[in-house]
């Protein structure tokens, strides 16, 4: 009789192990599906997104001590605003000193940096969007068409890129994919009012057809 | 060589002409063929999440038309199989950013140094469709067995019948549910293909591995268990030719599945 439980046992393990990958697979679906929509949502590829990723640590780790690993960066709907969920645990806070010296450092080296390109306008203070902007390619001063403008550059970036770095992105992605979902939650900010992107309509309705026509 | 162009289109939105795509285009590459597929869904692109290459597109299909990048730049290899490339749709333009000339041109180039060029294409009979059609000298029209879907690939084959450039279309009958036939809940493929009036190339169960695999980003041809997987692996020996019997979908599926019902029933009384 124990005989015939341990078989029962035994069989019943192999095809719960069947289920278990198939809950694996749903996982595996909603990450993907996440970070896909988070693209076409943004106009921002896997490249771009890296590159945003490791600005806004060097940005905050002038004021906190990060857990830099367990960065999570995500863009959420909430109503008729995408917000975007920055969370990365704190290993800990600095003392004023080491915040002044970060700073100066950075300043130092914004202005070695504003020597090269001697037309960049020499703010000290230097807010995150900037620092975006900054990096993307000379972008008029002018707000109102910042939004567009840095769309466009994306696209020709996009364009001058050669094949390889697609694998790499498809690493970063993959990376992104495995992060454990972190601690500490902290909303940084809406990027820039996003319902002004003329990109923006337009996604919420490719988003609602994606979400009618669930396979094609 | 001059390879084969073949669009997959359905008229009717959600049928599985992507899946369809995906997996004969993976089937032929396995057998060794050089394969190129082409998303013409621009907008709507998912052709890249079924293959799980939505991470790996750098150019699209707009790129090269814009001419920001050649062609052989916008080819995205397969992770697993070099023989198969993908040409992504842009996911940010509309079906205008494309016209059927610039389609026709890109699939005859593709032709030259591939076996097979298969174009995948969007739902509807408007621009998109055209497009997709314009390159192609074959078609494989998918259907599943219910009214709205059979009516509208009734209207494709109307319109694929009026472009001299197709020479054939065929039938492909997606999402056959045995049991429902059974009890004459579901039209029958005779009964679909005797209002088509178009050879068949395959018959398609059923299958919740297509849902697993379509979360994956691998399609099921390469599940050498499913039956889904091998009924796609059929379509792409009769694409090339060869005769090969329908999959008979009342048979009991092999020794696995048969412990696998036993074992569910035990379950059940247990």
């Amino acid at each position: 009789m124990s005989l015939f439980s341990n078989l029962y046992s035994a069989v019943a393990k192999f095809f719960r192990s069947q289920e278990e990958t198939e809950e694996a697979s749903k996982s595996v679906a909603t990450n993907r599906l996440k970070l896909v929509l988070m693209q076409d949502r943004t106009n921002l590829t896997p490249r771009i997104l890296e590159q945003m990723r490791s600005e806004l640590i060097d940005l905050l780790s002038r004021y906190v001590e990060l857990d830099k690993e367990l960065l999570d960066l995500n863009f959420e709907q909430e109503g008729d605003q995408v917000a975007l969920m920055l969370s990365i645990p704190v290993i800990r806070a600095k003392d004023e000193e080491e915040i002044e010296a970060a700073i100066k450092a950075h300043q130092e080296s914004l202005s070695i940096k504003s020597d090269d390109n001697s037309d960049e306008n020499d703010t000290s203070e230097v807010s995150e969007k900037d620092v975006v902007i900054s990096d993307s390619e000379e972008i008029e001063e002018n707000n109102d068409t910042n939004v567009i403008e840095e769309v466009d550059n994306q696209d020709i970036e996009e364009t001058t890129e050669e094949a390889e770095e697609a694998k790499k992105a498809d690493d970063i992605a993959k990376e992104l994919q495995s992060k454990p979902t972190v601690i500490k939650k902290k909303k940084v900010s809406a990027p820039e009012d996003i319902s002004n992107n003329p990109f923006r309509s337009e996604n919420i309705e490719a988003q609602e057809k994606l979400e009618s026509t669930s396979e094609t | 060589m001059t390879g084969r162009v073949i669009v997959i289109t359905s008229g009717k939105g959600g049928v599985g002409k992507t899946t369809t795509s995906a997996n004969i285009g993976t089937a032929l590459a396995k057998s060794g063929y050089k394969v190129v597929l082409i998303d013409t869904d621009l907008g709507l692109r998912n052709l890249d999440l079924l293959l799980g290459l939505e991470n790996r597109i750098v150019y699209t299909i707009v790129d090269v038309i814009e001419e920001r990048c050649k062609l052989r730049q916008a080819l995205v290899k397969d992770k697993k199989n070099p023989n198969l490339s993908l040409l992504a749709a842009a996911q940010t333009r509309d079906k205008t950013a494309v016209n059927a000339d610039q389609l026709k041109e890109i699939c005859d180039t593709l032709k030259e140094e591939n076996d097979f060029v298969l174009v995948d294409c969007p739902a509807g009979i408007e621009q998109g469709f055209q497009n997709a059609v314009a390159g192609a000298s074959e078609a494989i029209v998918v259907t599943t067995p219910e009214m709205s879907a059979i009516r509208d690939a009734d209207r494709i084959i109307g319109l694929l019948a009026t472009k001299e450039e197709i020479t054939s279309t065929k039938l492909l009958l997606n999402r056959v549910r045995p049991n429902l036939i059974k009890t004459n809940e579901m039209m029958s493929v005779d009964d679909v293909v005797g209002i088509l009036e178009i050879p068949l190339v395959g018959i398609i169960p059923e299958d919740t591995g297509i849902i697993t695999s379509t979360n994956k980003g691998e399609p099921i041809v390469n599940d050498e268990t499913a039956l889904a997987g091998k009924a796609y692996r059929n379509v792409a020996e009769r694409i090339l030719g060869e005769e090969v019997p329908f999959l008979n979908l009342d048979e009991p599926k092999g020794f696995m599945a048969k412990i696998k019902n036993a074992f569910a029933k035990l379950k059940a009384k247990v």
